[in-house]
């Protein structure tokens, strides 16, 4: 992007070249692409009634008012909130000891930890979330249906995020020879840690913690699985539509909660974006395989 | 007071052994290099001294205490490595203070201290910068610095040089013996370069195979290799193979030598450039100058001779001034002291 920026700079009275015109239809429509559909639930949010024109007929806050007013809504944000920051947290609390226990200490088990980390891509959450319900009547039976067991199922989809952030973080940041250099200096081992891993890596941390958060924050087949108590946000909208009647205003309510819901994961994604340097596309598994050959 | 022992030391990994019954006693405050290419075993002995590898038999001792079952953290070490392994997070005055903070020493120790080692590694300037903010011979002073601060027995070098680029390094090479020498620790030095272990250790020790073949003073060692392979490892020399016959090695007119004990058939001249005497005209061995190399002081001859029946070629070494004299395609005679020949039994 720079390179182009620059020459460009350069070139401004220079006609548009056929490739240019390309670039700019391709970059336009992509656009219109991604912020058409968000524009009109936007304005569906905020629409009087909205039928024979191309725009609404009257616009109204109301909609919002209702559904942010609406003790379910706000309760479905709360458990959904609580879900997702447990998930990250206890996410953080297992991965992180275990990607820096298979780099510095036991090499071995990274094979088993890539490969679990595979899992979530390889099954549709609806299995893994009957596996898990399953599993737990036999080793648990009393956290069928409870909150916790769902904190753990969605800790289970989304901790390959954490891994392949906090995996690339350390491999970045050579953990393994900064944890030797603080050992011969006479670190203990939670000094070490506490000194020099979590600050040389707090990128990958918060980066895999964002991306844990927002798994959880828009997953609906596992809660639906797991625990059909608990009431998310994706299953607020969900029920919305399914036991919509007629009654005025209700589509409008779920595109407001809709977009509130985009908003929060569009601020994340920025997040992520920010905190790796628009170097997002690491975080992609084998990315670092390739950088590497590509060095050596 | 704290010279290092090791007694038997081995160290198996899987199927390779990887250090093989090494012993080697470290006068304290002497510094030794252990010399060898990868794989020699230089590193793991070093690591196993750091604690980072456990030996698998034979036992360990600083300061004559057994450490073999010490863990890194507790034992009187500094080490320094070769890719500087700062901390990224902290500045340079962090980085040497930490071993300091982890042994919970006082604040005003603390600071009196680095502010001592930042002088003895000249990095006042530099202090409160960051490790990607210095040069790579900076960042390696520090590491220096890091490694002394908290009084090590020993101090460990595990190839600090290799990083850093050609000038740099001779300089920085000096820079550690200084001060070294001034703070008298007994140090190792790995290294696989025999100049850099040369210049810098009071004895040299040669790795291979995770054994130690000879461990010498390095005019000692430049001088008489006690073993094929540090002969071919050690100095830039002449290697010839020729055959035994009535026990002497004999290289037509310029060497007549005896052969080494245990070779009965053929066998491996060693001789350096320096110590072939080259003339145009007087007596030795023919040979034809292919090329000459410039090297400043002294240029290199690549001579071609036949030995044996086959074409073999060597060098010579020989001041400037006199190689003026010589043009490729001279046809040349060569003579070297028996004195200045090792031989060898074919392996």
């Amino acid at each position: 992007m720079t390179a182009t920026t620059v020459t460009s700079v350069g070139e401004t009275r220079e006609p548009l070249r056929p490739a240019r015109i390309g670039q700019a239809i391709m970059f336009v429509g992509l656009f219109t692409y991604f912020t058409l559909p968000m524009v009109a639930v936007f304005l569906y949010s905020i629409a009087t009634r909205w039928t024979a024109n191309i725009l609404p007929d009257g616009y109204t806050l109301d909609w919002w008012v209702s559904a942010f007013t609406d003790q379910a809504v706000i309760g479905a944000f709360g458990s959904t909130l609580v879900l997702a920051t447990l998930t990250a947290v206890l996410d953080i609390a297992v991965v992180v000891p275990a990607a820096y226990w298979s780099r510095v200490r036991n090499p071995r088990i990274r094979t088993i930890v890539e490969l679990s980390a595979a899992i979530p891509f390889a099954l549709p959450y609806l299995v893994i979330g009957f596996g898990l319900l399953q599993f737990s009547g036999i080793v648990a039976p009393a956290l069928q249906g409870t909150f916790p067991l769902l904190v753990v199922g969605h800790a289970a989809i989304a901790f390959p995020f954490l891994y392949w952030a906090v995996d690339g973080a350390m491999a970045a940041a050579g953990i393994e020879r900064l944890s030797e250099a603080a050992e011969a200096c006479g670190g203990s081992p939670a000094q070490i840690v506490r000194r020099v891993v979590l600050p040389n890596i707090k990128p990958g941390v918060v980066t895999g913690g964002l991306l844990a958060f927002a798994t959880s924050f828009g997953e609906f087949a596992m809660v639906q699985t797991i625990a059909r108590g608990v009431y998310t946000v994706p299953i607020w909208s969900a029920e919305a539509i399914r036991s919509y009647s007629g009654e005025s205003g209700a589509f409008n309510r779920l595109a407001a909660v809709t977009m509130v819901n985009f908003i929060v994961l569009f601020a994340l994604s920025a997040a992520v974006v920010y905190f790796n340097r628009g170097q997002t596309v690491r975080l992609l598994p084998g990315a670092r395989n390739i950088e590497q050959r590509e060095q050596g | 007071m704290s010279g290092v022992d090791l007694i038997g030391v081995t160290k198996v990994f899987g199927h390779v052994r990887a250090l093989d019954d090494v012993n080697l006693q470290i006068a304290s405050g002497e510094m030794v290099a252990l010399l060898g290419p990868s794989g020699c075993g230089k590193t793991t002995l070093l690591r196993s001294v750091a604690g980072l590898e456990r030996p698998t038999s034979g036992r360990i001792l600083i300061g004559g205490q057994d450490v073999t079952n010490v863990p890194t953290r507790d034992r009187p070490i500094g080490m320094v490595f070769q890719s500087y392994a700062l901390f990224p997070n902290l500045t340079v005055r962090q980085n040497i203070a930490f071993p300091l903070e982890v042994r919970h020493r006082p604040a005003a120790e603390v600071k009196a201290r680095v502010d001592q080692l930042l002088e003895l590694v000249r990095l006042v300037p530099q202090a409160d910068r960051y490790p990607n903010q210095v040069s790579g011979g900076q960042a390696q002073r520090c590491a220096l610095g890091r490694a002394l601060a908290p009084s090590p027995a020993v101090l460990l070098l595990d190839e600090p040089l290799s990083a850093l680029d050609a000038l740099v390094r001779t300089r920085l090479r000096d820079e550690i013996r200084r001060v070294q020498q001034l703070v008298k620790t007994t140090a190792i030095y790995v290294t696989h370069d025999q100049s850099e272990a040369m210049a810098i250790a009071d004895r040299v020790a040669v790795m291979n195979h995770g054994r130690i073949e000879q461990v010498a003073r390095p005019p000692e060692l430049y001088e008489s290799p006690a073993t094929h392979f540090s002969a071919t490892f050690v100095g830039s020399r002449n290697a010839l193979e020729l055959p035994v016959v009535n026990g002497r090695v004999v290289l037509g007119g310029a060497f007549d030598v005896p052969a080494p004990a245990g070779a009965t058939d053929r066998a491996v001249a060693f001789f350096r450039p320096e110590d072939v005497e080259v003339t145009s005209t007087g007596a030795g061995h023919p040979a034809t100058l292919e090329v000459k190399i410039f090297l400043g002081s002294t240029t290199r001859l690549h001579l071609l001779t036949e030995v044996d029946g086959r074409q073999a070629r060597f060098y010579a070494d020989m001041p400037s001034r006199e190689a003026l004299a010589y043009e490729p395609g001279a046809k040349l005679a060569v003579r070297i002291d028996p004195a200045d020949v090792k031989t060898f039994p074919v392996e």
